[in-house]
């Protein structure tokens, strides 16, 4: 399992440094813990290149557990660096808030906050104070980053239909 | 599900050749925001010789340069009352903020310049579409000197372990004494950064606490104001101000509330008194709830905008304690009752209008005012 794990980072090493996939970059040690977190230990990342975005089709051994995608939104003046992971049906598992940059709004990151996305499905409603709560005085990054996961699963689900996924 | 083919060597290979010629290019590139935020606004007081006015009440410019991925600068310059003009009264041209940030890590943000102090909802949030009614609350001008800010260095950041604790500490420069008075407290005592003195560094701090929908923060103040005054002391923590207050904010459903109290002690106020011939309280305390309600979150469910209809509260006392020498003036002791709708179109831009009652225990000007205004911020 440790194996697994450099071969991993080793792996998100090399799809991180790839300036045309990412315009910032998430530290990959970050990005492989995270998709250990969401989909368990032992997990392997392959990237599909579909730009601007990574997006990522997650293993373990011969089996596919989902899809997943890192991108970036702007916040007040710094974008942020969050995961998209689904499952094989598209549903999403959770995100991640992999870097945020700024002095306010980083409680976007706070597990409490983020676990309300899971469970949605392309083309569900995401709205700020619908089906997200939003947290007083974060008020541009939850917008930003609701909207974010909202298009990231739009085109997740857009790629899968047409086969690039 | 279909059995998906393993990954052949052939994007790997591809992988490693983009990622060789991209080693070299890791640095993240720099980067220029230009935001702001704006409120103009129409004020009618009820009484003789107070017609309506209207006036351009803020302009405020945000840039910020990120030279990397962890360092950056951020600056806020406003303008207040359309413009300033050679001998005629009003208006200002002033910075906001202007800081360096480090981010070291998510726990730890290093912080230098000239930054916000982290006390009470609007010193440090205080974009025209984040709060209700036309005006900044009376509270956050009279009790906590909204904008406070001052030059200093310190760090921000949240606890590690995702418990959705943050915190701000800053060493910064302190208060004059001088600039104390009964009507506005402490405010005058701000250096804001202009050839400020730095005889009384001064300690101020937050912790607050995040869940979704809900915001509880507590802050403090400590610090000598004494300048090297040479009545009141050349210690660096002589006269000293102490802050404490707390503040919530709580949305659920259609419903928001939130309420900010604090008490400002001055404890050589006899001193600062006799020394400058004013009526400073000893302790300056209050503060004030509010409700609102977003009625068509209940009316049309299915609109993305709010029209909120809020009620706030504002009791304080800048008299709450007197020292020796000074008489308790009762008109100090004041209750601001503001009724309004703000009208939200889009999260961050806004359209206001309240009703509000000046009363105060004296019962002496006691006023009424109608305000409209529009604001935004992006």
């Amino acid at each position: 399992m440790r194996r697994l794990r450099f071969t991993l980072v080793a792996l998100l090493t090399l799809v991180g440094s790839a300036p045309s996939l990412m315009a910032q970059r998430a530290p990959p040690r970050k990005l492989a813990a995270s998709l250990e977190r969401v989909y368990g230990p032992g997990v392997r990342a392959d990237t599909v290149p579909i730009d601007p975005e990574v997006t990522l089709r997650i293993y373990r051994g011969d089996s596919l557990l989902g899809f997943a995608q890192v991108g970036n939104v702007k916040g007040k003046d710094q974008p942020i660096t969050f995961l998209v992971a689904t499952d094989t049906a598209l549903r999403l598992k959770d995100i991640d808030i992999l870097v945020y940059r700024e002095p306010y709004g980083g409680e976007v990151a706070y597990e409490q906050w983020r676990r309300q996305f899971r469970g949605t499905r392309p083309g569900d409603s995401l709205e700020v104070d619908r089906q997200i709560r939003g947290i007083s005085g974060a008020t541009i990054s939850v917008h930003a980053v609701t909207a974010a996961v909202r298009h990231s699963l739009e085109n997740l689900a857009a790629w899968h239909k047409d086969g690039r996924l | 599900m279909p059995k998906l083919p393993r990954l052949s060597p052939a994007p790997l290979v591809l992988t490693l050749i983009l990622s060789a010629s991209a080693i070299s290019a890791q640095q993240t590139p720099e980067s220029t925001t230009l935001g702001g935020y704006g409120e103009v606004h129409y004020t009618n007081r009820s009484g003789p010789g107070t017609p309506g006015e209207v006036n351009v009440k803020r302009f405020v410019i945000f840039l910020a340069h990120s030279f990397n991925d962890r360092l950056a600068v951020r600056s806020e310059l406003e303008l207040e009352d359309t413009k300033i003009e050679g001998g005629a009264g009003g208006g200002e041209v002033a910075l906001e903020q202007l800081f360096l940030d480090y981010r070291l890590s998510d726990a730890v943000s290093l912080r230098t310049g000239l930054v916000l102090v982290p006390i009470g909802i609007i010193n440090e949030t205080h974009e025209p579409p984040t709060f209700n009614g036309v005006a900044r609350p009376n509270f956050d001008q009279e009790v906590l000197p909204t904008t406070w800010r001052e030059i200093g260095v310190g760090a921000a950041g949240s606890v590690p372990g995702g418990h959705g604790l943050g915190y701000r500490l800053f060493l910064v420069s302190g208060l004059r004494a001088e600039g104390f008075s009964g009507t506005t407290g402490i405010r005058g005592g701000r250096q804001e950064g202009k050839e400020a003195g730095f005889a009384n560094p001064s300690l101020t701090g937050r912790l607050e606490w995040t869940r979704p929908g809900l915001r509880l923060g507590s802050a403090f103040w400590y610090g000598g104001s004494a300048a090297q005054d040479s009545v009141l002391g050349l210690g660096a923590f002589a006269a000293p101000v102490l802050v404490l207050a707390a503040d919530v904010r709580y949305d659920i459903g259609a419903f928001a509330f939130r309420g900010v109290a604090a008490r400002i002690s001055v404890a050589d106020a006899e001193a600062i008194n006799a020394r400058f011939a004013t009526d400073v309280g000893r302790r300056i305390e209050g503060g004030y709830l509010e409700g609102a309600v977003n009625l068509l979150r209940l009316l049309v469910p299915s609109t993305g905008q709010r029209l909120l209809a809020f009620v706030r509260h504002e009791r304080y006392d800048l008299h709450a304690a007197v020292p020796t020498g000074t008489a308790a003036n009762d008109s100090y002791a004041r209750r601001v009752t503001t009724v309004g709708l703000s009208y939200k179109p889009l999260w961050n831009v806004v359209f206001k209008a309240d009703y509000q009652l000046n009363r105060n225990r004296a019962g002496l000007g006691q006023d009424e005012a109608l305000a409209l205004g529009i604001g935004y911020q992006f």
